[in-house]
């Protein structure tokens, strides 16, 4: 009985240690910036080096005007809560600033959509067809999205 | 016309007859070798695992299945994280490739249409 014991206990601790190294070994890294997106891209779209290179350098090219883009998107944002609030407290809006606030807002809007889309575009020129449309799939979200957002 | 003679005719012959008288009583007989089978079987419950466990081929067995499952649940989890780090992944690229993404005003919130 005791030899059994044994047998069992040095199964568990083979099959754990076993299931450790494995999942340390083979665990996916972390990171949320451009660089892990890259690298999820080139594995996920199967690049070759080359095109690799390009796509990273395309992406390094337009993300300081997204990213510019992004802030100004959130400040807009910021400032629509604000009319919001004041429409709650004071029961009134000043119209002709709203106005200025929504084409401010559409102006920013097309500049986004056009951004994604020429990215989007530079992007798949690259990408052979099969890649592109897993590309597209990807994006579809994405693509779906800008059609609902904004003010209007 | 005599039919041919049948091999199972002395059986017959032999059934009619009137059945052969037993040495003992039948019951005692029948309890005398379950009881006999009884000892002569292999061992059950705790002494069969026991003596399962004690043969080398069964314990290698054991130990390799113990890695293996350990082995399978691993790649199981790590499957799992790495398709949660995937969509994660993509998110975070359509996010940045798409500012408006970000800017979805809440839900409900409307500016109201009075004005000084």
């Amino acid at each position: 009985m005791k030899r059994a014991l044994l047998v069992i206990l040095a199964g568990l601790v083979s099959g754990v240690l076993a299931h450790v190294a494995w999942f340390d070994t083979h665990r996916p890294a972390g990171g949320e910036g451009l660089d892990s997106q890259l690298a999820w891209m080139q594995q996920t779209l199967a690049l070759s080096p080359e095109q690799f290179a390009r796509i990273k350098a395309l992406h390094e090219q337009s993300s300081p005007q997204l990213l510019a883009l992004a802030a100004q998107v959130a400040r807009m944002r910021d400032e629509f809560a604000a009319f919001e609030r004041e429409r709650r407290t004071t029961g009134e809006v000043d119209f002709l600033e709203f106005a200025g606030f929504v084409e401010q807002r559409r102006a920013v809007d097309r500049e986004c959509a056009e951004s994604t889309r020429r990215l989007v575009l530079a992007a798949s020129e690259i990408l052979n067809p099969d890649q592109r449309e897993t590309y597209l799939t990807l994006l579809n979200p994405a693509l779906k999205g800008t059609d609902a957002v904004g003010v209007n | 016309m005599s039919l041919p003679p049948d091999h199972l005719d002395p059986l017959f012959d032999r059934w009619r007859a009137e059945a052969p008288r037993l040495a003992a009583p039948l019951a005692p007989e029948v309890w005398r070798r379950i009881r006999a089978g009884r000892d002569g079987r292999e061992p059950r419950g705790l002494a069969a695992f026991a003596a399962a466990f004690a043969r080398p081929s069964f314990a290698i067995a054991f130990v390799s299945a113990c890695v293996l499952g350990g082995l399978f649940f691993a790649e199981l989890r790590v499957s799992r994280l790495q398709a949660e780090r995937n969509t994660q992944l993509a998110r975070s690229y359509v996010r940045l490739i798409d500012p408006l993404l970000n800017s979805l005003p809440p839900a409900g919130a409307k500016v109201g249409t009075s004005h000084r």
